[in-house]
């Protein structure tokens, strides 16, 4: 087992790597930028190393700086969390050349599946259905027109080196397409350094449902269920489930195993979380594989009784698939809200600042992923994400009673935050129904009736 | 000195160096250290400067993440030390990220007045390494 990792990240997730590593008797080396010393990761890790500046290019994304750090460190492993480096094939094959334990899958796999393009190739390969879409890059706009009549409008545009939800252009005919392949190219170009883009067929108001992956470096690979992420806003995530409410024993089975098969195939090591869009019908697509452990693997945790981080660090240290892990069945049912830094009042601003007073709900059933505190200065340079409120229940709709509960008692002053948001979805018959799709969000707000509830408490004023 | 409103009285003689400020609310604060005495002498604790003097230090700090040295090779001299004058090219010390030696330039002009950093200790971005009248 390792004896010192080295977190490559910040926020929550440095945070819950940090918790998992000190649970498991390991040292911890939290890397920071200039804006994050006050950070709670940083003040909880056994030592710290400022790496540079606040932007993240001077900082988080430092390669260079983030291996002198584990070298003067000493450490044996690093651990990406999520988003930064967590997807780069060529920092994955840095540490390794250093002869450090990078906790994830080997850098070859993170290379291929990032290639959205030869995901869906392998996908195909493997059996797994896939939208409908264009065999490969589409290399001119003829091209595309002649694809997309032959798939069938509505298209989706995506860039091939893109991911979590970005280098994406919806066209309903030919004149929005020619206008849509050119402005996707110039976006995914300008976001992720490459222009090539290619071309599925767009499911209206899909369902979005994501199954987790966990496999060791001894060829076992298994899959613990499914997450309902179809509650997004602007193709961002905002609310997950698990279980999902439209998934049936048979689907799940169907599902699994074509994850699993997919996994395998690619010779998958770690977790991952393979992305489906599953329409009306219950018919199931390949979307996209993510290579890295989720912002919403908690509520798998909780659902499948097990802690997701530790098992990485532990396939990554060479051991084979904890049992619990292998033979985990799904119990209860868990909802996880993201609270941003953002006024939902005042479409979702980003309200980076001083946080005045910070109150986290408890009680039974509730679980807060967050390096937020009373005192807290959140950063403007950083994704929005100050905390994760997790709740579980015996039955569906016990969660969704225990999260707006919770959220009411969410109490975050000097900032504005997504709570009255997600206060509001918890009271949505749509939404308590279970009969929501990816379009839900638009049209809860467009609706005259809707309304944020801001927390009840009035505490500290 | 609150006869004579002195705020900072600084001496230095002999290999011994003593500072005294006249501190925030009615304490004085005092700092001495044993000025280095040769070149390859043990790092200098330096004495830690006055707010009052910092303030008119300028810092060189250092660009990167590393094991931080004095000299260009473990029996060299030091690139400078406490007195010696610096232009923005002259190399003040070597900062060693992976197992590259980088040659770390002032960038700043004036004479040494402080060695902050410890000779083959780690430093990380934005460490004080110097201090330069």
């Amino acid at each position: 087992m390792f004896e010192k990792v080295l977190i490559a990240n910040r926020g929550e997730i440095a945070l819950r790597v940090i918790r998992a590593c000190k649970e498991l008797g390991i040292r911890t080396l939290a890397v920071y930028s200039d804006a994050d010393v006050d950070s709670l990761h940083v003040q909880l890790a056994d030592e710290a190393i400022c790496i540079g500046a606040a932007p993240s290019s001077e900082s988080y994304l430092k390669i260079d700086r983030i291996m002198s750090a584990a070298e003067v460190g000493d450490v044996d492993a690093i651990h990406p969390g999520y988003g930064f480096l967590a997807e780069n094939a060529h920092f994955a094959e840095v540490v390794e050349s250093c002869k450090i334990k990078f906790i994830g899958p080997p850098s070859h796999v993170i290379q291929k599946m990032g290639d959205k393009n030869m995901a869906r190739a392998c996908a195909r390969k493997s059996g797994v259905p896939v939208t409908p879409g264009s065999d490969g890059v589409v290399e001119n706009d003829k091209d595309a027109a002649k694809v997309a009549k032959k798939i069938g409008y509505p298209v989706m545009i995506k860039a091939v080196a893109g991911g979590g939800g970005r280098g994406m252009r919806a066209a309903h005919n030919e004149t929005s397409l020619i206008a849509g392949y050119h402005s996707a190219r110039l976006e995914a170009e300008k976001a992720f350094g490459a222009a090539d883009v290619y071309i599925e067929k767009l499911i209206v108001n899909p369902h979005h449902i994501e199954f987790q992956i966990v496999a060791d470096t001894h060829g076992r690979v298994v899959h613990l269920g499914e997450r309902d992420c179809s509650i997004q806003r602007r193709n961002q995530k905002v609310i997950e489930e698990c279980p999902s409410p439209i998934m049936t024993p048979g689907l799940r089975k169907k599902m699994g195993n074509a994850a699993v098969k997919l996994a395998k195939s690619v010779g998958y090591q770690n977790t991952g979380t393979i992305e489906f869009l599953v329409d009306e019908d219950r018919r199931f697509y390949f979307m996209e594989m993510n290579t890295r452990l989720q912002v919403e693997h908690t509520i798998t945790e909780e659902v499948y009784g097990c802690d997701l981080v530790k098992e990485q660090i532990r396939i990554a240290a060479g051991e084979p698939l904890s049992p619990h892990v292998a033979r985990a069945v799904p119990r209860s049912h868990a909802i996880q809200c993201r609270i941003n830094a953002e006024d939902p009042a005042n479409n979702f601003q980003p309200s980076p600042g001083r946080i005045a007073f910070y109150y986290a709900p408890g009680g039974r059933g509730v679980r807060i992923d967050s390096h937020a505190y009373t005192g807290y200065v959140v950063p403007p340079y950083y994704d929005s994400l100050i905390g994760k409120i997790i709740t579980i229940g015996a039955t569906r709709s016990s969660a969704i009673d225990r999260m707006r509960r919770a959220l009411d008692e969410y109490y975050v002053t000097g900032i504005k935050t997504t709570v009255p948001f997600h206060a509001a979805i918890m009271r949505s018959g749509e939404f308590r129904d279970g009969k929501y799709d990816t379009g839900f969000v638009e049209r809860m707000m467009s609706s005259e009736a809707f309304q944020l509830v801001p927390p009840r408490a009035h505490l500290h004023e | 000195m609150k006869k004579n409103d002195l705020s900072v009285f600084e001496m230095e003689k002999d290999g011994f160096r003593i500072k005294l400020q006249k501190g925030l609310g009615d304490q004085p604060i005092i700092a001495s250290t044993a000025a280095p005495a040769v070149p390859n002498g043990p790092a200098t604790a330096g004495a830690a400067p006055t707010s009052a003097e910092s303030a008119s230090l300028k810092e060189i700090a250092s660009p990167m993440v590393g094991t931080f040295y004095r000299a260009g090779s473990p029996d060299g001299s030091p690139f400078v030390d406490v007195g010696t004058k610096v232009n923005e090219d002259t190399v003040v010390c070597i900062i060693e990220a992976m197992k590259v030696m980088n040659e770390i330039k002032a960038e700043t002009s004036g004479v040494i007045a402080e060695v902050v950093a410890e000779n083959s200790k780690p430093v990380q971005f934005g460490q004080v390494l110097f201090r330069v009248r």
